[in-house]
């Protein structure tokens, strides 16, 4: 399966059917799969830090929800997650496209892309970084299960070594 | 009209639909008009009352009712626009409108200078909007809204007064008791 594949399998896996985003180019090509998908509702918010909001207001009537966005987007986001999020024990898969490594050509992309695993770490929150597809299905169903065992987000960092990245 | 009155209403007409509040003096009083399992008070992440009631109303297919405020809808007007474009039946927005952020020290908000956050409402495509500046006329469109399919946008004017002491909040317990309330 193709990474694409491998997070439209476990989003179904854990049965996570609303997926609240901000579009971004890299990782266009899952959340169009989710989009054409009728297991999925996609909510497209004009913020990611909205996009938390919505996924929690899914989980707590009882649906599983995720999001997706660019790590410049979790620097909009960090907020919502500390105060709302963690606070409440949600468990929310965050997908982050990861800027600013190998490959990275727009130098206002480095801080936040840079910052995104530290602020994870000090928010305490569990995070992996995806440069490949190896065992990506594992490391994937492992840590939805992981989420819903913890009751807290967890991150899924990927990078433009798994994506290609956008075209400068 | 004052806040605490207003939140009494909604609550003796909103039955056992799921409510969503502000946090702050919205969160307090509505724990103090009546604490059930329905209640989803929220303690922090300013701004995102009706994002979290928009989610919820994408995944039941029961009334939804969030008790915005001008300030914090003002930090988040995209929520606005989101609401308009998935357009949700089943989503009654009502804001307690009081033109001021008060608890930071009461300094005029962007309503108190001509943003009318109603019309934000209709140039977003929300179908149904109101603003109401008393118990009586907010008691006839809310009931409205409970029966009649949206997305409602309710702008409810108040003024602020005393504060209520603050609610014993656990959010944790909030998110597991209201969920439980769905079965979930």
């Amino acid at each position: 399966m193709s990474w694409t594949d491998i997070i439209v399998q476990g989003l179904k896996n854990w049965d996570t059917s609303l997926v609240a985003y901000v579009p971004d180019i890299s990782i266009d090509r899952v959340t169009r799969l989710i989009d054409d998908d009728p297991f999925f509702h996609l909510v497209s918010a004009s913020r990611e830090e909205e996009a938390i909001g919505v996924a929690v207001g899914a989980y707590a009537t009882g649906r599983n929800s995720a999001v997706f966005m660019q790590s410049s987007g979790f620097g909009n986001s960090i907020n919502a997650i500390a105060s709302l999020c963690i606070p409440a024990r949600t468990p929310l898969p965050i997908f982050i496209n990861l800027r600013g490594g190998p490959g990275e050509f727009n130098i206002a992309q480095v801080p936040m892309g840079r910052a995104t695993r530290p602020i994870l770490d000090t928010l305490g929150l569990v995070n992996f970084t995806l440069d490949d597809e190896y065992n990506m299905d594992k490391i994937v169903d492992g840590a939805l299960k992981l989420c819903h065992a913890n009751r807290q987000p967890v991150a899924i960092c990927m990078t433009q070594l798994l994506h290609g990245g956008k075209l400068a | 009209m004052l806040r605490f009155e207003a939140t009494q209403l909604v609550l003796r007409h909103a039955e056992n639909r799921p409510i969503v509040s502000n946090l702050g003096p919205t969160t307090d009083e509505l724990w103090h008009a009546g604490h059930r399992d329905r209640n989803f008070y929220t303690y922090g992440n300013m701004g995102l009352c009706s994002s979290i009631a928009l989610g919820m109303a994408l995944s039941t297919e029961e009334k939804v009712i969030s008790l915005d405020g001008d300030g914090s809808l003002l930090m988040n007007l995209g929520t606005i626009a989101s609401i308009g474009r998935e357009q949700p039946p089943n989503l009654v927005v009502v804001v307690w409108d009081n033109e001021e952020w008060a608890q930071t020290g009461h300094q005029s908000s962007h309503t108190a200078k001509g943003t009318d956050l109603e019309k934000v409402a209709q140039s977003c495509s929300i179908p149904r909007t109101a603003t109401v500046n008393n118990l009586e006329d907010l008691e006839a469109v809310f009931c409205d809204a409970l029966e009649q399919p949206g997305p409602w946008f309710i702008v409810a004017k108040i003024e602020e007064t005393e504060y209520l002491p603050v609610a014993p909040i656990e959010p944790e317990l909030t998110l597991y008791r209201f969920r439980k309330s769905f079965g979930a």
